[in-house]
């Protein structure tokens, strides 16, 4: 049976549109005056974007989660490839144990660490820093889990090869299996990219001071300040909401395109 | 001119059964050795021990007089070529060839001159800008050799190098493997289990079985002299023809001893011939160009007889074959080989 395309697009744009509504609307809201939307008339203003980014401080939390997801990305993806090429492709005593331990951490609930860590930041002096924000997230059990199994399905004849060309194990690393496993490390790359940007009850923990908050912990706190007089004042949230939001999706349309390329492979029969 | 010695090399795996046992080895300057064997005899190990890739756990490997068993892969100076090619799929041919160099800190122009010289002799030119995924199987092959004769190594592994490739392509390339190792004067060891590559590449072959080195000498030695009933039956096709020895050397031979004759050494007749013979009905015949092949069932089993295409037997056809004890080989009870006046 032939199925109608036309049909299957139609179902897919539907879906998308859907999936899509709140953010369009979220959008549109946040370029109304909070008057128009109280009054259901329509005003056009970007004064909500000035609000947000002058007079909210929201300039100041975006450069803050810029450099903790950025840090936490960076430093946890290294970390996490380093840790499944041992995994992948050296024995050495103890190893399926701490495989398994690492493992095991995907089965420990984020909120069972917060008093642990913020105890032990608080006994280091890190609380209200960006080591604070930064360190407790560099490990990613489950990134370090996904990328061992793909580095597993890479033939070890590769590494072979490199090793007779002169290369030293951190050379075969850099030089083949970083290129080769590029898609997966992207993926995961964006992967806790998203979830630190998204995190929220860490920040909220381990930072008081207002200078130090990231967006989500900025978004949060405008509806408690309540700046609508009485009223929340909806577009204003909304236009720190899309500026919460924005970075995220440009990164997203930045790698995308790498993730869904892969790597064309051809160097094994 | 590297030597290679390897002396008493054992092998095993981790809970796995021994697949080296005490391997003797002196490979000469640029001798062209081909290691032969059934699969899982332990011929790949071998190599794999050669290069450093795997450790071993008794005996010594010596590589240019120098005892390299704790030398790392990238310090003992050899290249090796891989059954599946092995290329690095994210850059291109150019940089395949010149990677080893690029790690050994070669300057730019040069290492990449030394690809294009590599490129020209390989014929692969036209290619340096390509990423391996869209070359043939045989262009991949070529730049694998590539990529282990930029560096100038004395030393050249081969890992079944064209056991992926067709048969037109594989006979060309061995031709090319040939020439090359005449230009290149290097050392090269190479592991097949087609005895065709061995027995047309090989200074020495050395055939192993089970571990065990069963003989290593010249091709024509292995061929007329083989040390015993497995390399006799191994090397040669179509394969040796078993027989009792009483049958072809007379009353005489040992009750228990066993005489071996190639295919071509047998007769065929219409009528009895002179001397011992057998008789027979042909039940299959295969032409292979030149000759036939033919499959014959007597009373002492299947043989296998080679023929000129003059006369052409037809399945069913009765026929006789001669048992020249002058070609025969003799093998004991064990299998070894016992001399005979002939």
């Amino acid at each position: 049976m032939k199925r109608d395309p036309l049909l299957l697009t139609g179902l897919a744009l539907g879906a998308g549109l859907l999936f899509l509504a709140p953010v369009i609307y979220s959008i549109w809201l946040s370029f109304q005056t909070a008057n128009a939307y109280y009054t259901g008339t329509l005003a056009f203003t970007l004064d909500n974007y000035g609000h947000a980014i002058g007079q909210y401080n929201f300039a100041r939390y975006l450069v803050n989660s810029v450099i903790v997801s950025g840090l936490v990305t960076l430093i946890g993806i290294s970390l996490a490839t380093m840790a499944a090429f041992a995994f992948a492709r050296w024995r050495f005593w103890g190893g399926d144990f701490l495989f398994g331990a690492v493992v095991a951490t995907l089965m420990i609930p984020s909120h069972i660490t917060l008093i642990p860590n913020y105890l032990t930041l608080a006994k280091v002096g890190l609380l209200d820093t960006y080591a604070g924000l930064v360190l407790p997230a560099i490990s990613s059990g489950f990134a370090a889990f996904f990328l061992r199994q793909y580095i597993r399905g890479i033939p070890r004849a590769l590494d072979e090869a490199a090793y007779m060309d002169g290369a030293t194990p951190l050379q075969v690393l850099l030089r083949v299996i970083v290129p080769v496993a590029r898609p997966a490390i992207l993926s995961m790359g964006l992967y806790i990219f998203i979830s630190e940007w998204n995190s929220y009850i860490w920040p909220l923990v381990a930072v008081g001071r207002q200078d130090m908050y990231t967006l989500q912990i900025g978004l949060a706190r405008l509806y408690r300040i309540n700046p609508g007089e009485g009223m929340i004042d909806w577009p204003l949230v909304m236009a720190a909401s899309t500026l919460t939001l924005l970075p995220v999706l440009l990164g997203f349309f930045l790698v995308e395109r790498h993730l869904i390329r892969g790597i064309t492979m051809g160097a094994v029969k | 001119m590297t030597a290679i010695t390897l002396h008493g090399i054992r092998k095993a795996y981790a809970l796995g059964p021994t697949v080296l046992h005490g391997i003797e080895m002196d490979i000469r300057p640029q001798e062209f050795v081909v290691i032969v064997g059934p699969s899982g005899c332990g011929k790949s190990t071998l190599l794999r021990l050669i290069a450093g890739l795997e450790d071993c756990d008794a005996g010594d490997i010596i590589i240019g007089g120098q005892r390299a068993n704790d030398l790392a892969p990238q310090d003992r100076d050899i290249a090796m070529i891989f059954q599946n090619y092995a290329l690095y799929p994210h850059m291109t041919v150019r940089e395949n060839i010149a990677f080893g160099l690029e790690l050994r800190r070669v300057p730019k122009a040069k290492r990449n001159a030394r690809a294009e010289e590599v490129a020209d002799l390989l014929q692969l030119g036209p290619y340096l800008d390509r990423k391996p995924a869209a070359l043939s199987g045989g262009q991949r092959q070529r730049v694998a050799m590539g990529r282990a004769m930029a560096r100038e190594t004395s030393v050249f592994l081969m890992d079944e190098p064209l056991s992926n490739l067709d048969n037109a392509l594989r006979t060309e390339l061995r031709t090319e493997i040939k020439d090359l190792h005449r230009q290149l004067g290097a050392t090269i060891i190479y592991v097949t289990h087609d005895q065709t590559e061995a027995l047309s590449l090989a200074d020495r072959i050395a055939v192993l079985k089970d571990g065990h080195l069963q003989q290593f000498d010249t091709p024509d030695a292995i061929y007329d002299r083989p040390a015993n009933r497995f390399v006799a039956g191994f090397l040669g096709h179509p394969a040796m023809n078993f027989l009792p020895a009483a049958r072809v050397m007379g009353p005489a031979a040992a009750v228990d001893a066993v005489a071996g004759l190639r295919p071509e050494a047998l007769t065929l007749h219409t009528d009895q011939p002179q001397g011992p013979a057998v008789q027979g009905r042909v039940v299959l015949v295969e032409t292979t160009g030149a000759g036939l092949i033919l499959h014959v069932d007597t009373d002492l089993g299947r043989m296998v007889a080679v023929t000129p295409r003059i006369s052409r037997p037809t399945h069913g056809m009765a026929l006789w074959i001669g048992l020249d004890p002058g070609h025969a080989l003799l093998f004991d009870a064990s299998g070894a080989r016992i001399d005979h006046p002939r």
